[in-house]
């Protein structure tokens, strides 16, 4: 979580907390759009009929872009602002792709982003954007750069609060002591405790990643061949490492 | 030492499924019907899980409880830290002193947008003078060809679609102008260029033949509300392009975030009353009206454009502009009065 990847932007809250985002990709924002135009695209036929019927006209160079020109350059402008401010940030389009607009500070996009963003994309944005994009490492366009905004993913985290204990099924307690306990750190103590307290794994499965865990720690923790904790079943080994680590780090 | 991750998730999981209710209340972006209480409270919770995600950053590093703390931050903070919702009354505020005040604060780009358009429009007046044989390849042809027979260009169709039509092209030339600042004000400056060299042409071509006054007639009526609105919309680019030239203490990017901030509102309000001058170029400036009468109203919306813009908001004892970085949570948190 330190070392911030390039498509990743990290927002100074004011309680100076850093909160990581993840930038989207060209991907999805290019699909969000497209079943945005979707919307539009509904939005000006019921308008062209509208039209139509008030004013009573159906032909002509000036009636044609009147409802090509004049119709669907109002619509889009109208949608994306209207969309993103009442929204805080997400479009039909963007919603059903589980993206948000954000400000780089971290905030909802309010009216004057959701125009610039508007009309950078009703102008410069269908040619130039693009480019920009690609090069761009948190794909940004000119219209998120003038705006000082950025696309993001949403993670669904709802049902992620992760559990709060491992289930410790082979051990009564930690067991005789093992070597090389200092080799190993915070970093192998999260893995074991994601292991041990992980649902819906089969009996099957568990031991299968339990074995090739254990002897990676082993190796990690150097060992010998002939060291008894060779010898302990997987699990069981885990577990007490899992114990032994927890205690020695202050944690458990 | 920290204490342990089971214990830190039992303590504090509580708050955390309390936000997440919370969030999901206002998840669709609707403040409006919560509790100014119930607000208070999520701001509450906010904090303290920002605070949490502090403390798992620091203690429990790369476990599954901090990627779920970043995640309940990160969807609780956009939704807390907003804008100001738009009201009515803004609105008003806006176009009453908030327009005004930009435009003078814009003074020197106003300025820098206007000579570009008059060295267009020297630069077509001088092409027309210097070589008549070919002013009729340097003035826009159908235009050229209707003046030339000194006949007032009348618009397709009835007075709204070609009303509608000039409404939307000035505004894309407007945005256009606004947008192009964002690379370094390039195509603003080719913009106002290009439209004073139309006007340049024009006008020299019609001052040839002689037919100056029923030319002037049909600009006059639209034509001061829609040059000074091109003027300002170029200067808005323009502001934008000096903001990524000349950054001050600034990053290049923020610079012009800052910029473009100003400026929009400007633009777009300068823009709206493009409606106003496309209506006027489609119903009146080609009616048969006397000439006298649209002179006199081209006379009448320069003295309103300028009054306004020039005396706008600048009434004493009115509190300065409404800061637009006051947000819902803060508003949550101010003591009531």
């Amino acid at each position: 979580m330190s070392g911030m990847q390039r498509d990743t932007l990290e927002v100074r809250t004011a309680e100076n907390v850093g909160i990581g985002y993840d930038a989207a990709g060209i991907g999805s924002r290019f699909f969000a759009l497209t079943l945005d135009y979707l919307c539009i695209a509904g939005i000006v036929l019921f308008v062209t009929l509208l039209w139509r019927g008030l004013a009573g006209t159906g032909g002509g160079t000036a009636d044609t872009l009147v409802v090509g020109v004049f119709i669907p350059f109002f619509a889009a402008l109208v949608y994306f602002v209207v969309a993103e401010t009442a929204t805080a940030g997400r479009t039909a389009g963007k919603r059903a792709l589980g993206l948000r607009v954000i400000r780089v500070d971290g905030g909802a996009p309010g009216l004057r982003e959701a125009l610039i963003r508007g009309i950078l994309r009703a102008t410069f944005d269908s040619l130039v954007g693009i480019f920009w994009m690609f090069f761009h490492p948190q794909s940004r366009r000119l219209g998120d750069i003038v705006a000082g905004t950025l696309v993001v993913r949403e993670r669904r985290t709802e049902a992620a609060l992760p559990p709060t204990a491992p289930v410790l099924l082979r051990t009564p307690d930690a067991g005789p002591a093992v070597d090389g306990l200092e080799r190993l750190g915070v970093k192998e103590l999260a893995v074991l405790r994601s292991y041990l307290s992980r649902p819906g794994l089969t009996p099957q499965q568990r031991s299968r990643v339990g074995a090739e865990m254990a002897h990676r720690l082993l190796d990690r923790m150097e060992l010998p061949a002939g060291a008894p904790e060779r010898q302990w079943p997987a699990e069981l080994f885990l577990e007490r490492l899992y114990l032994q680590l927890a205690s020695r780090l202050g944690t458990a | 030492m920290s204490i342990p991750v089971e214990r830190f998730i039992g303590r504090r999981q509580q708050a955390w499924r309390d936000l997440e209710y919370g969030l999901a209340r206002i998840r669709g972006g609707a403040v409006r019907g919560v509790e100014v209480r119930e607000l208070e409270r999520l701001g509450m919770l906010y904090r303290r899980a920002a605070s949490d995600l502090a403390l798992a950053r620091r203690d429990y590093p790369g476990e599954a409880i901090t990627d779920y703390l970043n995640g309940l931050c990160a969807r609780a903070h956009p939704l807390l830290h907003r804008g100001e919702p738009l009201r009515p009354s803004s609105v008003a505020t806006f176009y009453a002193a908030g327009i005004p005040r930009a435009f003078r604060a814009a003074r020197p780009y106003v300025l820098a947008s206007l000579a570009l358009s008059l060295a267009g429009v020297a630069a077509g007046w001088l092409a027309v003078a210097l070589r008549p044989d070919i002013a009729s390849t340097l003035i826009p042809d159908s235009l050229f060809d209707r003046m030339a027979r000194g006949e007032v260009p009348a618009g397709e169709g009835t007075g709204a679609l070609t009303a509608s039509l000039i409404i939307q092209n000035n505004i894309r030339v407007a945005l256009i102008c606004f947008a192009g600042g964002a690379l370094l004000g390039l195509p603003t400056a080719l913009a106002l260029l290009a439209n004073g060299w139309t006007l340049g042409t024009l006008a020299a071509a019609v001052h040839r033949d002689g037919i100056d006054l029923p030319f002037w007639s049909y600009i006059a009526p639209h034509g001061v509300i829609e040059l000074s609105i091109i003027v300002i919309a170029g200067a808005t680019g323009l502001m934008l392009g000096d903001a990524i030239l000349r950054p001050g203490l600034r990053r290049r990017a923020e610079a012009l975030e800052v910029a473009a901030g100003r400026a929009v509102g400007l633009a777009l309000g300068a823009a709206s009353l493009l409606v106003v001058a496309g209506l006027v170029e489609g119903y009146v400036s080609p009616s048969g009206a006397a000439e006298g009468l649209k002179y006199g109203i081209g006379a009448v919306s320069g003295v309103l454009l300028y009054s306004w813009l020039l005396l706008g908001g600048r009434a004493r004892g009115r509190p300065p502009g409404v800061s637009l970085e006051r947000t819902a949570a803060a508003e949550a948190l101010a003591p009531a009065p």
